[in-house]
């Protein structure tokens, strides 16, 4: 097989991974409101279960440690990797939710993230530290006869349902009454509350869903390149993250979308093998991240709302009977 | 210091006994005790700094009282949180106008509307129908209420790039749509011109018609006269004096409290 396919499979692949994280940092960012400076470390935790879930267990004095080593198969770790991240989301929700807003709320989330950031990679034995977990199966390779190159191409498929099945519920949150109330919430927590929403539950649930789809993007990440190590999710890569979303458009999953392959796939994993410049292998790196701050602050200047803004919501793709709706209608037509 | 005379006619919806509640060393409310009756109009006026605001804010939840006791339609409701206040029909507006900036005339409407099943996640995820049933009753009541208050050419315009009394307006509108049975208006008219205000007057009288008992914090004398059938007067944090404008214009204190050399002219802002 070219090795131009697997190349391009690969970034349809990380296309699809960045997608569901665009679109998890969305529904706590665009729908909801909340500055969520942690969002990779659900990543992570999604990754790390995943993978010491699906790894087998530990070998002894094979220096590399790691906690479960169940050997599952990708359904099931997958769903631990999911409950993981659903479950820190949750407490970390509990300290940043209760009572902080915007701003403080930033601070906290940053601080838990660097707090989890700091255990895993110091406590070596719960996914080996600051080496990382490596080795994890490949999922289906063994049942369906996959070799390197077609799992690539199996993967794209694999991720390319997930992330559409993830991407229809996002839409479907996004117009449903709750979706609604987290954007009322997002908009004024006070008047949102002065009209019965409970904020706390509402920003509690967005954070929940947020971080299961981190945990999920996480999971496949891992299960696709066989290991992470804290130095693949620092802080620097939830800013990644967070460009995606603001220069594709919050508030719109499409936006995520448009976001994550201008950001995540063009600039980000298509420059990763452009030879160096001068001799210099930190040249490239660094002007990636050049230009993606470039872009985030053209964006920011020119045109806020992002390359795909966040759609009006249209209520009268429903048919309405209502005698006021149709005088309105015709006098918008008769000009009255 | 008088005590609460209620009006003849109606129970009292809300009571307020004996609240307190400081910021730092200052007793912003200082004592604080009246009543309001059901399906009553009442204002609540008072210089700047009487403690209005902040009476509202603990009514309504936003605040806690350090003391004193908040019965709302015979329930004690001192110290709950207000989602859960509003959720039994105590509905609040603010002072400035805080309107979902980046969401639509129509959608600051539906949003509001009380028990939508479709706020369950389960209900959100799982069943769509359910949710689009529910919307479009919510979406036709909405349009009524804002064919009511002559908004509904701009239902579809973000509620942010609506014009200042617009923006006063929708808020009422969105009140309406929460179907309150107690609304505190904390400063409706503020900043709106002579003509809109009488238009808002005549809507919360309306309100009032229609039976929700409203009270509204308010400067503007002269509409407060005009519409409102109770006065609670407040200065320096406690209840000064309450009853019928006409009243308290010959109530001394009130006069030197608040009213002071405008007695002869109403305040026309």
């Amino acid at each position: 097989m070219s090795p131009i396919l697997v190349y391009l499979a690969t970034l349809v692949v990380y296309f699809f991974i960045y997608n569901i994280f665009g679109f998890g940092l969305n529904i706590q960012f665009g729908y909801a409101g909340i500055l969520d400076f942690a969002f990779i470390t659900f990543m992570a935790v999604g990754g790390y279960l995943y993978g010491a879930a699906a790894l087998p267990h530990e070998t002894p004095g094979s220096q590399i440690y790691y906690v479960l080593g169940l050997s599952w198969s990708f359904p099931l770790a997958l769903l631990l990797g999911i409950l993981g991240a659903g479950a820190v989301g949750a407490l970390v929700g509990l300290i940043a939710l209760k009572r902080l807003r915007s701003d403080y709320l930033a601070i906290v989330t940053l601080a838990s993230g660097t707090l989890i950031y700091g255990v895993i990679g110091n406590f070596t034995r719960l996914f080996d530290g600051w080496e990382g977990l490596m080795g994890v199966p490949q999922p289906f390779t063994g049942a369906l006869n996959l070799n390197a190159n077609t799992f690539v191409l199996f993967f794209v498929l694999v991720s390319g349902v997930i992330m559409a099945i993830l991407w229809f519920f996002a839409n479907r949150l996004y117009r449903s009454p709750l979706g609604r109330a987290m954007r009322a919430v997002r908009e004024d927590i006070d008047v949102a509350e002065a009209y019965g929403k409970n904020a706390f539950k509402l920003r509690m649930t967005a954070m929940v869903i947020g971080c299961i789809y981190a945990g999920i993007g996480g999971a496949l990440t891992i299960a696709f390149i066989t290991a992470l190590a804290p130095a693949g999710w620092s802080t620097g890569e939830t800013f990644v993250i967070w460009a995606l979303l603001l220069i594709g458009g919050r508030g719109n999953n499409l936006g995520a979308v448009v976001g994550s392959f201008l950001v995540a796939v063009l600039f980000t994993e298509a420059t990763r093998y452009l030879p160096a410049i001068g001799g210099n292998p930190n040249l490239i790196p660094d002007l990636r991240n050049i230009v993606i701050g470039v872009l985030l602050i053209v964006t920011l200047r020119f045109r806020p709302q992002g390359l795909v803004p966040e759609p009006k919501t249209n209520f009268f793709a429903v048919p309405l009977t209502s005698r006021v709706l149709r005088r309105v209608r015709h006098e918008e037509v008769v000009g009255a | 210091m008088p005590e609460a005379t209620p009006v003849d006619r109606g129970t009292p919806i809300l009571q307020l006994d004996q609240v307190v509640r400081s910021f730092g060393g200052v007793r912003a409310v200082d004592g604080c005790s009246f009543s309001i009756d059901r399906g009553s109009l009442t204002a609540l006026i008072g210089p700047n700094g009487a403690g209005k605001s902040t009476v509202v804010n603990l009514v309504a939840g936003a605040l806690k009282p350090d003391a004193g006791s908040i019965v709302y339609g015979g329930v004690d409701i001192t110290g709950v949180v207000s989602h859960r206040i509003a959720g039994r029909g105590l509905i609040r507006t603010f002072q400035l106008s805080r309107e979902f900036a980046r969401m639509t005339v129509l959608e600051n409407l539906v949003v509001v509307a009380r028990g939508q099943s479709g706020e369950s996640l389960f209900n959100a995820l799982l069943r769509p129908r359910l949710c689009r049933r529910e919307d479009r009753v919510l979406v036709e009541r909405a349009i009524d209420v804002l064919d009511r208050f002559g908004l509904a050419a701009q239902r579809d315009m973000y509620a942010g790039d609506l014009s200042g009394g617009q923006k006063r307006l929708v808020e009422l509108a969105r009140a309406v749509m929460s179907e309150p049975e107690l609304l505190i208006l904390d400063e409706p008219m503020a900043g709106v011109n002579p003509a809109l205000i009488d238009l808002l007057g005549g809507h919360i009288e309306s309100l009032c018609r229609n039976g929700i008992t409203v009270v509204m914090v308010e400067h503007n004398l002269e509409i407060v006269e005009r519409i409102c059938d109770h006065v609670v007067v407040m200065a320096l944090g406690r209840t000064l004096a309450t009853g019928v404008m006409s009243d308290l214009r010959s109530n001394s204190e009130v006069v030197r409290a608040y009213l002071g050399e405008r007695l002869d002219e109403p305040t026309v802002r």
